[in-house]
């Protein structure tokens, strides 16, 4: 007797049901283009050049008295850390009754490659918080940076310690010896002064092509398989696309810039030697004096958590705290392990410190 | 009288197209003169810098190729043995939703492992950098290529822009400077 191979119906079903899927999703979804990513109302209070300043409406009647300045990173845009209603960073701290202000870099053209580390930290960031301390009546804010914009804001507590009154790091990059990822192995063998001399800004593929081996099988297949799948689930559809919208929009990177970062963060780590210049001074990592809560994810695979912890040992603070959470770089501020614990634990520690 | 002795067709491809390039507007100077002042004059004067940056561009693409190849057969080896592990851990073809499900996740997990680790290894940084490298080689010679268009059009070249660029940035940084000064003794004067 011959061994019958039968096929189970089930797959069918799936295999057409995921077709139908794919051929209803235009009727079904917006297209990203559609999607507004700009949700809590704000105001734009600056505008230097490419970038702007904005002051987010508050959402209490009481508020905290030391405003808080977040300085987003140089890859993707401000936008995650408001992406969706339920998991914005921005309308939680909102509700937790800050004053919330968000530095947003803009788009730099050809005419911007010539800006640097010096221009970001003590030009744009700097100007962003006489800004924010002229329109609240302080003498300090809170800097909060994320990403390589918590390195930014590092050099910037290092170099203006009087103006700020605490500072957060969320996933910063700073000891690019120690970083684990692949993203790190990449810049580590990068020839970056032919790369900047020849094509100036770090155009937006490249940088595409960098989050394509993160990855790649997981991020370039399964995550849309699970998008068709799921096409009739509206809230997995709109946050899937907001997320989406946010990773495909990404700005050049001003070529000077680019060639600092790569060349003292990663290649000579010399931020953490105290060793790295930002303009005509050294960024030395014990001037940073003030209270200081950095926050690492264990699952970080773009900084990972070896790359940040070292600035928590490395402070003159004697109030610091480090925290190390169970999910990723982009779970860090917008899921809902952030607005259960990593908010509520940034907002208790700032709210006894923005008196 | 010297004789030319190419080492491989390359050079010879290189020395015949320089040959005439060279050979072309010495021969042919005085009706050139003709048009001096016309539009073609600085194409035509920077002809021989467009063949020489082909030439070069070739030589480049040979090399460039290399480096390609290398940065394929790395990802094809990896795919090979990811494969090849997969097969080991789930050997008989999934039957129903459940098993695919679970062979799905093993090829996932284990092709993603695999991968960053070729990523993660010293062997394709150094070769992802060579391929970078050259890559930008070639984006030089298009970008000569191109200044020789744009000057026959009386146009500036990128190196000009780029000065233009440069200036305008370091009036930016002075002027912020000044502003801030200004500020800083507008508040003192005030105190």
């Amino acid at each position: 007797m011959q061994s019958e191979s039968r096929v189970d119906p089930r797959i069918i079903e799936e295999i057409l049901k995921f077709s139908k899927n794919v051929i209803d999703a235009p009727k079904l979804v917006s297209a990203p283009d559609e999607i507004n990513l700009e949700v809590t109302p704000h105001d734009v209070v600056q505008e230097i050049d490419k970038t702007r300043l904005l002051r987010y409406r508050p959402q209490t009647d009481k508020q905290h008295k030391t405003p808080l300045l977040i300085s987003y990173a140089l890859i993707n845009r401000f936008h995650i850390l408001d992406i969706h209603p339920q998991k914005s960073w921005v309308r939680s701290l909102l509700e937790q009754g800050f004053d919330v202000y968000m530095l947003d870099w803009g788009t730099p053209t050809d005419m911007d490659k010539y800006l640097d580390f010096d221009d970001y930290v003590n030009g744009y960031l700097d100007s962003c918080v006489e800004h924010v301390k002229n329109e609240s009546s302080t003498e300090q804010i809170t800097l909060q940076g994320y990403c390589t914009g918590a390195t930014l804001a590092t050099a910037y507590a290092s170099l203006h310690p009087e103006n700020v009154q605490n500072f957060i790091a969320t996933a910063p990059v700073i000891d690019g010896w120690r970083d684990t990822t692949v993203i790190s192995n990449l810049a580590k063998h990068v020839d970056v002064d032919k790369m900047v001399g020849t094509i100036g800004n770090m155009p937006p593929e490249f940088m595409y092509y960098c989050f394509s081996v993160l990855k790649p099988f997981e991020q370039g297949i399964e995550k849309y398989v699970n998008f068709f799948k799921n096409i009739d689930n509206p809230k997995f559809v709109d946050s899937f696309l907001r997320v989406e919208k946010w990773l495909g929009d990404t700005p050049p990177i001003p070529g000077e810039l680019f060639r600092q970062w790569i060349r003292d963060i990663y290649q000579k780590n010399l931020l953490i030697q105290n060793q790295m210049r930002v303009g005509d001074s050294l960024v030395d990592l014990k001037k940073i004096d003030m209270p200081i809560f950095t926050q690492v994810a264990v699952g970080d695979h773009l900084v990972s958590p070896e790359c940040s912890m070292p600035l928590h040992y490395a402070v003159g603070s004697q109030d610091k705290t480090l925290r190390v959470y169970p999910t990723g770089h982009v779970g860090m501020i917008a899921s809902s392990i952030s607005q259960k614990r990593v908010l509520p634990e940034l907002g208790q520690w700032l709210a006894k410190r923005s008196k | 009288m010297s004789s030319y002795t190419p080492k491989d067709s390359t050079d010879y491809y290189k020395h015949l197209s320089l040959f005439w390039t060279d050979i072309t507007p010495l021969m042919t100077r005085k009706p050139q003169a003709l048009t001096s002042i016309g539009p073609m004059r600085a194409f035509t004067a920077n002809s021989k810098k467009i063949s020489t940056e082909m030439v070069e561009i070739n030589e480049k693409i040979l090399e460039f190729n290399k480096y390609l190849t290398e940065y394929y057969q790395q990802l094809t080896e990896t795919w090979t043995d990811a494969q090849k592990k997969v097969n080991l851990k789930a050997p008989k073809i999934p039957q129903d939703a459940e098993q695919i499900e679970a062979f799905k996740r093993v090829w996932i997990d284990i092709f993603d492992n695999d991968f960053t680790d070729l990523f993660d290894s010293k062997k394709f940084g150094k070769n992802y950098g060579k391929l970078v490298s050259m890559e930008l080689e070639l984006t030089k010679h298009w970008n000569n290529i191109t200044n020789v268009i744009l000057q026959s059009a009386n146009l500036p070249s990128k190196e000009e822009i780029d000065e233009v660029y440069k200036e305008v940035h370091s009036l930016k940084k002075r002027i912020t400077r000044l502003e801030l000064e200004l500020k800083k003794r507008g508040k003192s004067n005030a105190e």
